[in-house]
């Protein structure tokens, strides 16, 4: 017992629901004391389950650990930063201020939240598969609807996070993040929000997707609604710290001759999506924090009995989440970029119109949000300018396609083409079918149909999938060797891939059909009239497949670790510096440091070097 | 230079095969408002650029991946070919006087969509609440339903009185959010007759899905017809009439069916009153002037066995108006 | 400007911006009673906030090179002053969302406040980062006692600022009737000062670290970045009621 609870991550979880108990005492306390209402449909008022769960979020973190090294630095203590992990599985539980654990941390995270958002879809995709309502109440459809899509979220929040706190110090040569415990703390807050953000499904439910548009979302009456805003809050604090550091690391601890276009490609995009992570983000927690505070203080922000105006949540709201998107996507787009290269064995296509082009959809980003709101009813003359500037991002999109394109282009590709390839080849396609469908919802007037029908979750599914989905497993299944000195298995992962390809393709295009045809978002039964049935089947089947391909994956991972075959060299026969060395990585990174020598992508000029390390430390 | 002449041969073909093969399919539902055809225009633009764009990417890489794949002993890396700078601009550039194009044809069918060819139009006001459409009509009657004489352009003011919803007939193709605390409008000129339904398209509540209201277009001469009915309904001065104005007016029938078949949502009217009904706990109640006031008042009292009483607001009437009601619903079997 | 000065010149200059600044508030007051112009107070503004920004929060500082290796003391502190004008940008992003929100909602109205009150609270806020300024310039400049006691005092302004708006101005905005669940204006009212005062207490308690560490001797002439960084933060909190002062009292007809 005793050493169950010596592990951080349970100390932590134990100390989270004595926080959560203690404020809702304190709460329930004080409101009976001043003669107010304590008792409320779920046991208690709204007022102590948010007080109760921002305590349990601190207590989490204070029982955790993983602030102690700042506790003793507020008593004036100084700490090492030569922190060594105990060896073996018990320091991916803690606050470990490795960026290698960290980054397997988060991945690992993703991967098991994964399971969870994709169990919700089933679920729901089953109900979906015949007319009327068969198991499920429209009530919990909505809330696993509205689960799925949040939890898919910050499943690929923690997988970028995971991917660039892996990879980005090791390609720019440092020996670890530039602010270590902040590192660990950006990833140990995600896990009381996740508590949260589950634990809503117990309180109620959300009823309003993702989104949580008010007067909806502060109407419902619903505790899980306050749970949900909490968690997604939380969340954003993680997304603004991990790219915070980010960005103090590239720009800080970049080993010597690394100028800025000698940059490994990721790290650009890491940069551009950290900057949108690092400022937007922060107008996505304030919304849901104003809905937060209308529900508990009664101000009515978005409330227009009071003289509030719901159209401006959805403002604050797409602020962030429409860039947010390119914080989903550049990452991915950045290992597409960086894999391509090295299986074509040639030099990576325009390398600083790529880079270029990565920062400008960030910057184009943040102009674009009311595109989600042509038919919110907002003033009708920035429907035009928000229309150009939407389509604007297609160009630098362009120009990483033509530039994949000319990459791939008379390369010389292993046949049969290895597996992360064929992700990375996979996520340009459905990418590619993902960008093109954007352009008719950025276009006003074909956008007053399609907005909020199932060709937006088609068009949404294909960039998520085609610019993480995919990616995600191409790196996956590329630095698995450098973080665990093993391959991964080779038939396995052809057979996740013809799975997940062709049935994920079948999901979206018959999606963007009925979606064509009158098929509304978010809706838990169909109009029979309309003949969606047989589609919907398929789409069900198609799901399914899917979800078996991922299973694969699953299997191919955890065989993998015990029995892959062994691999410590430069298993692709890449420049990269992370290649240079012997896998697994060593805790310290680079015993010698490296200095930049050349351009990072020559493949195919001899005698050339991206990195050569000091003979001496 | 063979290959490049192959692979453009081979995108122009892939480009024309996939815009017929996408044509082929009823991508989408029956052009039925003026406002359907610039939009549809632009779609069909749209639908060419994509097939072209689709085949201009993916053509050269599955060519490239097949034609110049690695022969088997070659341990060789590929031609190192850095990048092209005057190729980059014109991949930049030409993209973006296509998307600037596009833009302007975008905006130009936002107009077409939007002009104005009665100036005088018929006013109709929406009412949308959760879970259901009602509509004011110029002539002095609430209704359920939304009947339109074809060819006629119509402005519908629309207001919400608790959450946004969001009006749309798929065969219109225009989508208007409707908000709290303000009015939006719907411009529309419907141009071929028959039956449509408004579908909620703004996630508003547990009902959402089943948030449809019949949208009918018909003839002048047909519509002249309804709203003489109408009037006619609407001045009923039984207490089975004014019951049914206030249950129209108020958005009942958005939910509670008035057919022996009931609603996804609620339990059906028909054959209501003096039955024996189900309760979520396994008792049974019988449906009389207590219990129907009752779940009129405070839904939530009283749970109907596989129905959601958190679905339903309470409602405020006077007795007089409840008695009408109930009256009405009597006259239900 | 160069940071390499003499002390009594450091502290003369510090003295003159907070002259400065003095003026502009008063001038602020003076546009908003005699011929209120958004454009004008916004500019005012503006400059208030970068002479905060340059004199005091030093921002020139990020544009340093370093000498030394990335282990260095100095590299450092460089790296940690970067990490901390990264999250105050990040920061301001809710406070600018926040003044988005007042003006889409309220537009070019303004709560009923006391404006006697609304002044002094700004003037001793203005005057903790003053106070805030002298006692880092001591730092830098090996003067352990003006330190302390410049963060002594700039933890009472401090304090008498959170005071003044959650004590006395809250009070008396609930007895006027503006609540913050009354209407609109009242939510925006208590958001605002409320995210504002929330960033003054952790502030306040920052500075309270600072200070008993400094008791303890703990910072250098040299290396003093603890110091730094609860001053960055301070004046960054009052740069924030720079443009909230004029958003909440000055701007626009009362409601």
């Amino acid at each position: 017992m005793k050493k169950i609870y010596s592990i951080p991550l349970i100390r932590g979880i134990v100390w989270q629901v004595v926080g959560l108990l203690v404020g809702i005492g304190i709460v329930v306390g004080i409101r009976a004391a001043m003669g107010l209402q304590a008792t409320g449909p779920f046991l208690v008022t709204e007022h102590a389950w948010v007080f109760g769960g921002f305590l349990g979020t601190l207590t989490f973190l204070v029982g955790h650990g993983v602030m102690g090294d700042w506790f003793k630095w507020w008593r004036g203590e100084i700490t090492s930063d030569h922190h060594e992990d105990k060896p073996g599985w018990e320091k991916y539980f803690g606050p470990s201020l490795d960026h290698k654990v960290i980054g397997i941390q988060y991945t690992v995270t993703a991967l098991i939240v994964m399971i969870v958002g994709g169990t919700f879809a089933l679920i729901f995709r089953t109900e979906l598969a015949f007319e009327g309502m068969q198991f499920l109440k429209p009530a919990q459809y909505n809330t696993l609807m509205s689960m799925h899509g949040i939890v898919m979220i910050v499943v690929i929040l923690l997988g970028i996070g995971g991917m660039m706190n892996y990879l980005v110090p090791l390609l720019v040569g440092a020996h670890d993040m530039a602010f270590p415990r902040l590192n660990s703390f950006a990833f140990w807050i995600v896990v009381p929000a996740a508590v949260w953000l589950l634990s809503s499904m117990a309180l109620g439910g959300i009823e309003t997707g993702w989104t949580g548009y008010p007067p909806l979302s502060a109407n419902m009456n619903l505790v899980g609604q306050q749970t949900f805003f909490l968690a997604v809050f939380i969340v954003g604090w993680s997304s603004v710290l991990g790219g915070l550091n980010l960005i103090a690391t590239v720009v800080r601890m970049r080993a010597k001759g690394m100028t800025a276009f000698r940059m490994p490609i990721f790290v650009w995009a890491s940069i551009a999506t950290s900057l949108i992570a690092l400022t937007a983000t922060q107008l996505i927690g304030l919304s849901f924090q104003m809905v937060m505070f209308q529900r508990l203080f009664g101000m009515g922000f978005f409330d227009p009995v009071k003289g509030g105006n719901p159209v401006l949540f959805q403002h604050l709201f797409w602020f962030y989440s429409h860039p947010a998107v390119y914080v989903f996507i550049l990452p991915g787009l950045g290992i597409v970029s960086e894999l391509l290269p090295v299986f074509a064995r040639k030099p990576l296509f325009g390398y600083k119109w790529i880079a270029m082009s990565s920062l400008g959809i960030a910057l184009v980003g943040f102009l674009v949000w009311a595109h989600h709101m042509f038919t919110s009813g907002m003033n009708e003359y920035l429907r035009v300018p928000f229309m150009y500037s939407t389509l604007l991002v297609a160009v630098p999109t362009g120009v990483k396609f033509f530039s994949w394109t000319a990459t791939i282009w008379k390369g010389k590709i292993d046949t049969p083409v290895p597996t992360p390839m064929l992700f990375t080849v996979g996520a340009v396609f459905v990418f590619l079918l993902g960008g093109l469908t954007g352009p008719p919802n950025a276009t006003v007037s074909t956008d007053l149909h399609l907005h909020d029908t199932y060709w937006i979750v088609g068009h949404f599914h294909d960039t998520m999938f085609g610019g993480f989905m995919f990616p995600f497993f191409a790196a996956l299944y590329y630095w698995f060797p450098k973080a665990t000195g093993r391959r991964m298995n080779e038939t396995l992962g052809k057979i996740h891939f013809w799975l997940m390809t062709p049935s994920f393709f079948v999901m979206t295009l018959g999606m963007m059909y009925i979606g064509l045809n009158g098929m509304r978002r978010r809706i838990a039964d169909y109009d029979p009239a309309m003949g969606f049935q047989p589609t919907h089947f398929v789409l069900t089947i198609a799901g399914f497949l899917i979800a078996l391909s991922v299973l694969v994956f699953f299997i191919n991972l955890i065989t993998s670790l015990r029995n892959g075959e062994v691999a410590k060299g430069n298993v692709w026969n890449s420049r990269s510096p992370e290649w240079q060395v012997e896998s697994p990585m060593p805790a310290h990174n680079y015993e010698h440091p490296f200095e930049v020598v050349g351009e990072p992508y020559d493949y195919g000029l001899a005698g050339s070097k991206y990195v050569e390390f000091a003979k001496h430390k | 230079m063979i290959h490049i002449v192959v692979v453009g041969i081979l995108v122009i073909v892939f480009a024309v095969l996939t815009y017929v093969g996408v044509n082929s399919v009823d991508l989408m539902p029956v052009q039925a408002s003026a406002q359907a055809v610039p939009i549809d225009w632009m779609w069909n633009w749209q639908v060419i650029a994509i097939s072209f764009l689709f085949a201009l990417i993916m053509v050269p890489i599955f060519y490239s991946m097949i034609v110049f794949r690695r022969k088997k002993g070659d341990t060789s890396d590929a031609e190192h070919i850095e990048g092209n700078t005057p190729l980059e601009i014109a991949w930049t550039v030409v993209p973006l006087i296509i998307v600037v194009a596009f833009a302007y044809m975008g905006a130009y069918s936002l107009g077409e969509s939007r002009r104005i060819t009665d100036t005088n139009a018929m006013v109709v006001k929406v009412k949308a609440q959760q879970f259901s459409w009602t509509y004011e009509y110029p002539q002095g009657f609430a209704s359920s339903e939304l009947h339109l004489p074809v060819w006629k352009q119509v402005i519908l003011k629309m207001e919400a009185v608790d959450v946004i919803h969001s009006f749309w007939v798929p065969e219109f193709r225009v989508k208007q959010d409707v908000v709290p605390g303000r009015v939006t409008e719907y411009r529309i000129t419907p141009m071929l007759e028959g039956a449509y339904k408004v579908r909620c398209a703004e996630l508003c509540g547990s009902n959402h899905a089943f948030m449809e209201g019949p949208v009918i277009v018909s003839s002048q001469a047909d519509y002249d017809t309804w709203v003489a009915e109408q009037i006619e309904i609407a001045s009923a001065a039984t207490p089975e009439g004014r019951g049914r104005k206030l249950v129209t007016e108020n958005g009942c029938l958005g939910c509670h069916s008035i057919t022996p078949q009931p609603g996804p949502s609620a339990p059906s009217w028909f054959g209501l009153f003096g039955s024996q009904v189900t309760l979520a706990d396994g008792s049974t109640v019988t449906a009389d002037e207590a219990f129907i006031t009752e779940s009129i008042l405070d839904p939530a009292v009283k749970e109907v066995e596989g129905y959601s009483p958190t679905v339903m607001k309470p409602f405020t009437f006077t007795t007089e108006e409840l008695a009408d009601i109930i009256a009405y619903i009597k006259s239900l079997k | 400007m160069s940071h390499t000065q003499d002390k009594a010149s450091a502290l003369k200059q510090g003295v003159l911006i907070g002259v400065y600044l003095a003026v502009l508030t008063a001038l602020e007051y003076f546009i908003a009673i005699s011929f209120m112009s958004v454009t004008v107070l916004t500019l005012v503004a503006v400059v208030k906030a970068a002479l905060v920004a340059y004199y005091f929060m030093h921002i020139y500082k990020l544009n340093e090179e370093h000498e030394g290796g990335h282990d260095s003391f100095e590299y450092k502190t460089g790296t940690n002053r970067l990490g901390l004008w990264l999250f105050l940008l990040s920061d301001s992003f809710v406070f600018g969302g926040l003044l988005v929100s007042r003006f889409n909602l309220l537009g070019l109205e303004r709560p009923h406040l006391n404006q006697l009150l609304g002044l002094a609270v700004t003037a001793v806020l203005l005057l903790s980062s003053f106070f805030m300024n002298r006692a880092e310039t001591s730092m830098a400049h090996g003067d352990t006692k003006g330190f302390l006691n410049g963060i002594l005092i700039t933890i009472l302004l401090g304090t008498g600022f959170l005071l003044g708006v959650v004590g006395v101005e809250w009070r008396l905005a609930a007895a006027e009737g503006l609540t913050a669940s009354k209407n609109v204006v009242g939510g925006i009212f208590y958001m605002m000062t409320g995210m504002h005062a929330f960033h003054v207490l952790t502030g306040v308690i920052f500075l309270g670290l600072v200070y008993r560490n400094g008791r303890n001797g703990y910072f250098t002439k040299e290396q003093h970045w603890g110091v730094e960084a609860a001053a960055v933060y301070w004046h960054f909190v009052d740069l924030v009621w720079i443009f909230f002062y004029p958003a909440l009292y000055l701007i626009g007809t009362l409601s």
